[in-house]
Parts: structure tokens; sequence; C-alpha cells
């Protein structure tokens, strides 16, 4: 899968998680999106986890400055899969 | 998951959404994810202003606090709890808050005025500070101490509030730290968190309902409910599967706080207490009792229900019997478990079980809500669904191993105390109901059948059917008005004699197909046809099969020229059902003796009877 599969997938995950729409680019960050507040991250944490069949180490989440770099996190954690 | 569905019934604003919503969330297998996604989409539906047909409840107040981070578990809570039909207002506390809150009367909890507080203590704060090998007294005032401090803030809330408190109490360790010498010291957090539990729930106040952190992550297993990365990231309680454990139980806590235990438990007899069809296989064929697994299982199931017996609960059988036959077992057979006493009300008949059910409620004095039905078979818990929907219905799976499983699971009989009152209560209904007369009620049977969705097929007598044929044969005994037994060579014979029709019926509806369930053999003599043979399985019993059959009896006869039917009653112990049944199907009775009937019908008059089953192949027909 490369980043652009990954934010499609990403995508549907959003849809279905938030109540307005959301365009998925690789600069869209948590911030952009007013409904993607700590509390709907853990749950889209869970969702996409089971999505992909991964799961992140510790910390490693918030690291992820948008959408492009989470992409590439679940791209590497998919590898060692 | 599929929400498809769900998304096209909210676009259409179609208030089904919310029905198809609460089937989706019921199910017991939704994880985390799914019911997160289901909660956004109730959300979505508010956002909307679909609102669900009928009338909303008020909403309970409901405050969390606790030594975790209560998102998203609220968002369950609540999800969970609107579908139920108990909606919830929340407040939730901040992150491991929850002493200064109760402690500080000014604080928002108290202006919210909570209902219901759920109390989650923190288990950082159940832990032995001293040495596992301190003196034991130590260790259980160390425990006890925090039992106290537990107890204590309940106790404020309480009586600061008059809340009910649902009260978390701890998980244990899932980890093999410390292996055998774990038990061995009430300073291991396993056995100290396990006597505080102890502790808690032996001494907890009628107002604290126990939510049984430790049970659930038992029974979801230690590992699986922990998730130590959850708690370094966001101080999530445990693992997503706990979080849904925990919001299920939270939400069946509450329910219960409203809602009164079920009553009264209506049996089935056959497959259900004991294996096979005690008017078939007799007393002696039943599965039931030690010599075979499958005959444990049901008499284990047997133990279970007398033991809900004795905890108060009110047994009654509902079966599709004659009613001395379905009596036998219970006064006869060794190894039956329940017996007649331990039935407060038993109606063994042949009327929809429905109707049973509701002539029940009035002779016992209970609602209909008050019932719980159990039956091994979908079609006689659907005609309750439909026929008295109040009653709680359980379809029992296909292994009987799991019987007392699902009972134990079923969540209905679950009580606050037991007292001696309740298992007083048999004697007392059992009494009530010998009292009461009965009263007819309206079933309407037509539109059950026609729900049925029922498909016949007519087949002539046909090699391939031999075995099967002659195995009906030679096992049918209650619905068989000659009781005449055939080899497989004598069926052939009969196949091929020119003077003998002979077909069988095959049935289906909507929950699977029957199979081949009646055979008749006629014999043509002269210009009448003699009904040598009419039988059918009893399982598809008032389905309209037995009309079906005269219509098409009625039809082959004429073909061959013939003018009337004659139909022969041979009575034998086993099929007192049909005595009566050819003056029921508008035959006339025309010789009587102490060892036979005979009857006959004259063609020349008879219109076939209209039926709801869609017959769609006719025997001695091109297919």
């Amino acid at each position: 899968m490369n980043q652009a599969e990954v934010i499609a997938k990403l995508q549907t995950i959003f849809d279905t998680v938030f109540l307005e729409p959301v365009v998925l680019t690789p600069e869209v960050s948590a911030k952009d999106v007013p409904e993607w507040d700590s509390l709907t991250h853990i749950s889209l944490m869970v969702a996409v986890e089971k999505a992909f069949g991964v799961r992140f180490r510790v910390g490693e989440v918030e690291n992820a400055k948008n959408v492009g770099e989470f992409a590439d996190l679940i791209i590497k954690r998919k590898s060692e899969a | 998951m599929d929400v498809s569905e769900l998304k096209s019934l909210l676009l259409n604003s179609d208030p089904a959404f919310w029905t198809r919503l609460v089937a989706l969330t019921r199910e017991d297998e939704r994880d985390f994810a799914e019911l997160f996604l289901l909660s956004s989409w109730r959300k979505k539906a508010h956002a909307r202003k679909l609102a669900p047909a009928g009338k909303t409840a008020k909403p309970i107040r409901l405050a969390i606090l606790g030594g975790y981070s209560l998102y998203p578990l609220h968002e369950l809570i609540e999800h969970l709890c609107e579908v139920q039909g108990t909606p919830v207002e929340l407040w939730q506390g901040d992150f491991d808050n929850y002493i200064s809150e109760i402690m500080d009367e000014g604080s928002e909890l108290y202006a919210f005025a909570p209902q219901v507080v759920l109390l989650l203590p923190s288990e950082n704060r159940c832990k032995y500070p001293g040495q596992l090998t301190d003196a034991r007294e130590l260790q259980q005032a160390e425990a006890k101490a925090t039992v106290n401090s537990v107890l204590d803030l309940a106790r404020r809330v309480n009586e600061k509030t008059g809340a009910e408190i649902l009260l978390a109490n701890f998980r244990l360790p899932g980890r093999y730290d410390l292996g055998a010498f774990r038990s061995r010291s009430l300073g291991s957090e396993w056995t100290f968190r396990k006597w505080v539990n102890l502790e808690l729930g032996l001494n907890a106040p009628s107002y604290v309902h126990i939510c049984d952190w430790e049970f659930l992550a038992n029974r979801i297993g230690g590992i699986q409910a922990s998730d130590a990365r959850s708690w370094f990231e966001s101080k999530q309680p445990g693992s997503p599967a706990l979080l849904v454990a925990l919001a299920r139980e939270v939400t069946h806590l509450i329910a219960s706080l409203k809602r009164a235990p079920k009553k009264v438990l209506v049996l089935d007899l056959d497959n259900t207490l004991w294996g096979g069809v005690v008017a078939d296989d007799g007393l002696e064929g039943i599965e039931l009792g030690d010599t075979s697994p499958r005959g444990e299982a049901f008499k284990a199931f047997q133990k279970y229900i007398r033991s809900l017996k004795d905890r108060g609960v009110l047994l009654a059988v509902c079966s599709k019997n004659d009613h001395a036959k379905a009596a036998e077992p219970f006064e006869k057979h060794p190894d039956m478990v329940l017996r007649l006493d331990d039935i407060v009300n038993f109606k063994a008949n042949w009327e929809p079980k429905s109707e049973n059910i509701r002539r029940m409620a009035p002779e016992l004095n209970l609602g209909l809500d008050s019932f719980v039905f159990v039956d091994d078979n979908p079609a006689e818990i659907d005609i309750v669904r439909q026929f008295a929907p109040e009653v709680t219905t359980i379809l029992l799976g296909p292994d009987p191993a799991e019987y007392v499983a699902q009972l134990q699971d079923c969540r209905l009989f679950e009580p606050k105390n037991i007292t001696a009152e309740d298992a007083e209560r048999t004697n007392q209904y059992r009494s009530d109901a010998q009292r009461k007369a009965l009263e007819e009620s309206v079933t309407d049977m037509d539109s059950y059948l026609t729900s049925l969705v029922m498909e016949g097929v007519i087949n002539e007598f046909a090699a391939v059917d031999v075995p099967r044929l002659s195995q009906l044969i030679n096992k049918s005994n209650q619905f068989n008005l000659t009781t005449h037994r055939r080899s497989e060579a004598e069926v052939l014979a009969v196949m091929n004699a020119p003077e003998y029709i002979g077909f069988s019926v095959r049935l289906k509806d909507r929950f699977g197909d029957h199979g081949l369930i009646s055979i008749i053999i006629g014999q043509k003599r002269g210009d009448t046809m003699f009904i040598d043979t009419w039988l059918m399985s009893c399982r598809v019993l008032k389905r309209q099969v037995e009309e079906e059959v005269l219509n098409e009896l009625a039809r082959l006869a004429k073909l061959r020229g013939c003018h009337r039917l004659e139909g022969l009653y041979l009575p034998t112990a086993k099929n007192e059902m049909v005595r009566d049944f050819y003056s029921r199907m508008g035959f006339n009775l025309t010789a009587e003796s102490e060892t036979q009937r005979e009857y006959q019908l004259e063609l020349a008059t008879f219109q076939p009877i209209p039926t709801k089953i869609n017959i769609i192949r006719r025997a001695y027909e091109p297919s």
C-alpha cells in the first residue's frame, strides 16, 4: 500500500466516524477538523488499528503531525506485520 | 457489520432507522469500534432531527466519576442506555478527581443532582503498600481501610443526593508475576484486590450496586481486558473490549434499577427438557439421565431450572402434546429432576403456544411481561413473538450442552435479594392457577399461517423416497389413522400396484425445510377410494397440511372415477389425537365398534378447502 491508498482507506473510516464530511489530504491535521478531539481520536485509532490490522506503539500516533505522516506510520507498522 | 441499510434509512428520514440501530447494537459480538460507529450514527440521526417512533423516556441523570479517563466509556454508556430505552443525561468527572468531587459539597457533581452515580475508584489506590511478608493482620487492616474509604465515598454521595451508586470493584492482574507465591500473601496485588472485592460486595449497603469489574475482566480474560498503552496514552480503564463489557454492564444495572426481574419461566418439553419426542419415543426412549452424554446435558439443564425455582422463579410448561403423555415423564421417569410439584401451570395441548401463555397470565395473576418462554423450535418462538409480544423468548441453540449457559447468560432472573417468601411463591401460585377459569382469546391464526410463507410439494411414491417412506410408516405413532406398518418391499409393491395410489407431502416455511412429513396410501375399491394409510409428523400439526392432503385425495380419487372416500380409524395406545380426525374433516361416521371406526365422504359435493400453503407440485402430474 502506498500513502495515497492508505489515505483513501482512512477516508472511508473518517466518513463513518465524523458527522461533518472531511476531505483527507496529506496536509490535513487534527486541528483542521473541529470534531477531531481527544475523545474521537481514541475511537478513531481503535477503528484504524482494526481496519489495517496494525498496532501502534505507545505515544507514536501523537508524534504524527498530519494525515500524511500518520499514513506513513501505518505503512511502517504494516510492513512489520 | 453492514451499516449501508442504516445509512439509507437515515438519508430517507425513515424512523425504521431506530429499530435497525437497536437491533445492530444488541448483538453481543459488537466490538468497540462498531459500537462507537453506531453511536455516531445515532448522533447523526439526532442532528437531523429524526425521532424514534413512540414516546421517549425521560433521561436519567447519570454522573460518572473515577480514577480513569471517562472518555470514551461515557460514549458507549450513553449509546447503550438510549438504545435500551433508558436514556441518560451525563455528567463526567475529571480524570482521577473523584475524591475531591465527592468531598467538596459545592462541586459540579452536586449541582448536577445525579439520580445514579457510577464510581470507578482508582486501582492505584488498591495496593498493599508494605511488604509481601508483613503480618497478615497488618495486610487485612489495610484491605479493610481501602474498603471503608471506598464505601465511605459511596455513602457520602448517597446521603447528599439520594442517588443509587454503581460501584466498580477492582480487576485482578492478568500476568504471571509472583507465580505460585501470588496466593500465599495478602500483600500481592492479586490477593489484596480479591480480598477487597469480597469485602466490598459483602458489606455494601443496599443503595450500592456492585459493577463487578473483577468478574467482567475474568469473563473476557485478564490479558484481553488490559491495555497498558491506552493507560499511558489516555488513562483508559482497560482495553476496548473491557470498555464494551463495562458499558454493557452499567447499562444493564441502570435498567435493573427500574425493571423487576422476570417471574415465570415457561418451558417447552420435547428436546428442551429431554431429548426426543416422548409421544413417539416413549418414556423409555427419551434421552435423559446419566447413561448418555446428551441425556446428562438435559438433566443438567433441569437441575439449573430447579435452582431457578429455588430462588423464587415460577416454572410453567407449555407443550404441543397430549396432556397425559407430557405429564408421564414428570410422574414416572427416574431421571427427571423436575416433578409436577415444581410446575405451577402445566399446559400440554394442541393450541398455539401464544394462546396458552396468554391464558397463564390471568391464572397466575401476573402480567405477560413477567413471562419468559424457552423452546428449541424457532417456529414456536416466532408465534409467541408475534402473538404475545410482551413475553420474552429464548430460542435454545442446537446443542443441549449449552442450554444451561444460555439461561445463565439471559440476565432475566437476576435477584436483588432472595427472600424466603420468594421461595414460597411457587406453592401459592399453583393453587391460584387451579382456581381460575380458562378463557379463550383471539390469536389470528390465519395471519400467522400466512406469515409462515409455506410451500408444499406433493409427490407420488418414487423409488428414491422408499427408505424414508418406510421409515416414517414404521415410526409414526400419534398422527396415524391406521398404523399400518410396511417394509420397503411392501412400499414398493404399493407403488407398482395399479389399484393403489400413494403420495407424500413435503413442507417448507420461512424457517426452513421440514422435509417429508405426511404419507397417504389409497386403494381403489370399485367407485370408492379407501384410505389405507394417512399419517403425518406432529411437528406440522395445524399447519393445514391435513386440508391439503384431503384436497389431493379427493382430486386423485375423482380422476380415477371414484365417488367417495372411505376412512378408517384404528385406535392404538398412541393415536388418541386423531380419534375424531375424520369427523373434523367433514367425513360421516358410518360404523363404529370397540376396535375401529369407519367414515365416508361423498365427493360430488366436496369443495377443495382453501389453505395458506402454496402447493407447487401435485402427485402424478408431470413436474
